[in-house]
């Protein structure tokens, strides 16, 4: 009884809040540990297993010596050439497309409702047609420089953008228009209080989803046919037999990929903070 | 009859677009708006496939395709909904522990995963049906888990104390709460599964429908290149579809599936 009560004492006088602060960081420390503790014992069989002869260590190199080609590649300059390259791509189609397809999609869902809905259905067959197998037909119009690697991150984050932001500004609530318009709001403060803000988890998603795949296509479209990005990495490093390098690309890209990720995520946080569960897709 | 004419009027506007396109696809390479060498029109395409068709080839490319899809994708929802279910019902600590690293699993590019696989495996069929389990997976997995635990903990309360024995309660109770949030996963696999056979098949396969697509690229006959293509959007919306259709039939007690 007395303890506790010396306890509380102690702590509203402030005694011991370094020390608390101590124990604190190293609770944190143990939580995080814990929540990852199966990708410590993933990492940890990985690198028992090819040491000990589980696995071929020709097929499986070891996290440790991924990790020491992770860090020659970086130290000398080549990584971030890569990751420079393979993101340049990416962004640029990935703009480019967000730029056409975000206004386009608020015309054709706001204004010309008719129109979007005979062309929905065409939109929907592009965005269904495998981006690969597009792949031979973009070189064959563009090129197999760079324009046609853009452009094919372009077709394939055009349509997720596009439909869902029609399907966003479709599904605005009819009443926040009409409220808002009853107390004397019209025009561009409309468009820019109420329907964006209403529209925007919808071209989250869209964006979000896009990305994704904008990602994806990207290493695939380096890996059939550039001469630098970290698709080309991979491919490069699989055809001279470096399994290290192989492993240290493709642990860059998933790195990028979830940090992409996490990015959205907290851009979502921030502009959608009027919706209760953003993150919830 | 007014009725009539109007969603016949309605109908006709749903498919306007879609002739629209496809009479633009045909009259523009001919005018030679665009380079008919490059995107020949669509009669010549429907003629390739018509002549894919008649000698049968497009039929063993189809098969292949979809033998090697089938058995990755079966595969891989074999493995993942009784190890989900597992994890999510019997071991939730453990899958909690589990859920980081299945996201990162589920967040390597399959794609580059490729080469290990061939590595692995050769560049046969197991090369290719192994990166379809691979990309199988990991959605079915983490999805089976989440519906498991999410299933309202009030209907196995009151089934228990009905007196249902585990096994009713597993599948009349857990099964059917868990299905919708594992169709999604299941409809995820799906896609993810068929975007990277194709892709798959394009870097080494001597059949498939990737393949006719690679070859018909390297050859440079575009009409072809075009009907292989068109196959593939075709069968993958044919895949989405019944997939709609098997949740939609099995999942009757559900009010409106949602249709994403």
């Amino acid at each position: 009884m007395e303890t506790a009560l010396q306890k509380v004492v102690e702590k509203r006088s402030g005694k011991h809040s370094e020390q608390d602060k101590v124990g604190m960081l190293l609770n944190k420390i143990i939580a995080i540990v814990y929540d990852s503790l199966s990708i410590i014992i993933f990492i940890g069989i990985w690198e028992i297993a090819p040491r000990v002869g589980w696995v071929p260590q020709t097929f499986i190199s070891p996290p440790t010596i991924i990790v020491s080609t992770l860090w020659e590649l970086l130290v000398s300059g080549i990584l971030i050439k890569h990751i420079g390259v393979s993101l340049g791509r990416a962004v640029f189609g990935f703009v480019c497309a967000a730029v056409l397809a975000i206004p386009l999609g608020f015309f054709l869902g706001g204004w010309f409702k008719l129109f979007e809905r005979i062309l929905t259905p065409v939109l929907r067959l592009l965005g269904e047609v495998n981006p690969f197998s597009l792949f031979p037909i973009f070189i064959l119009l563009f090129g197999i420089g760079e324009v046609s690697k853009i452009s094919m991150i372009f077709w394939v984050c055009l349509w997720p953008i596009l439909l869902n932001t029609i399907t966003g500004i479709k599904n605005v609530d009819e009443l926040l228009i009409k409220s808002a318009r009853s107390m004397g709001v019209g025009g561009g403060r409309l468009f820019f209080k109420v329907i964006l803000p209403a529209t925007s988890p919808n071209i989250f998603h869209g964006l979000k989803t896009s990305s994704s795949v904008a990602f994806f296509m990207l290493i695939a479209a380096e890996m059939i046919g550039a001469s630098s990005g970290l698709g080309w990495l991979i491919w490069n490093a699989q055809t001279n037999y470096q399994i290290p390098i192989l492993f240290a690309a493709t642990i860059t890209i998933s790195a990028l990929g979830l940090f992409m990720n996490y990015l959205f995520v907290i851009l979502e946080r921030k502009f959608i903070s009027w919706k209760e569960n953003p993150a919830e897709y | 009859m007014k009725d009539h004419v109007n969603s016949l009027a309605d109908k006709l506007i749903d498919v306007s677009g879609i002739v629209i396109f496809f009479l633009l696809w045909e009259i523009a390479p001919r005018l030679g708006i665009v380079d008919g060498q490059f995107i020949p029109p669509l009669s010549q395409v429907l003629l390739a496939v018509g002549k894919l068709a008649a000698d049968g080839s497009l039929f063993i490319h189809i098969a292949a395709s979809l033998q090697r899809s089938f058995i990755g994708f079966v595969l891989a929802i074999a493995v993942a909904v009784p190890a989900g279910f597992i994890l999510g019902g019997v071991f939730p600590a453990l899958s909690r522990q589990l859920r980081p690293l299945l996201r990162v699993f589920g967040q390597i590019n399959a794609f580059s995963l490729f080469p290990i696989f061939i590595l692995f495996f050769g560049i046969g069929e197991v090369a290719k049906v192994s990166i379809i389990f691979w990309s199988t997976i990991w959605p079915v997995l983490f999805t089976t888990i989440v519906g498991v635990q999410n299933v309202d903990p009030l209907y196995i309360k009151s089934a228990r104390s009905i007196g249902a024995d585990k096994f009713t309660i597993f599948s009349k109770v857990i099964l059917p709460g868990a299905a919708p949030v594992i169709f999604t996963g299941i409809r995820t696999g799906a896609s993810h599964a068929f975007l990277m056979l194709i892709a798959a098949e394009m870097i080494g396969a001597s059949a498939g429908l990737g393949w006719l697509v690679q070859n018909s690229a390297v050859n440079n006959i575009m009409p072809r290149l075009f009907a292989a293509t068109m196959t593939i959007a075709f069968l993958g919306m044919t895949i989405n579809y019944l997939l709609y259709l098997l949740e939609d039939n099995l999942l009757d007690w559900k009010q409106s599936s949602e249709r994403g």
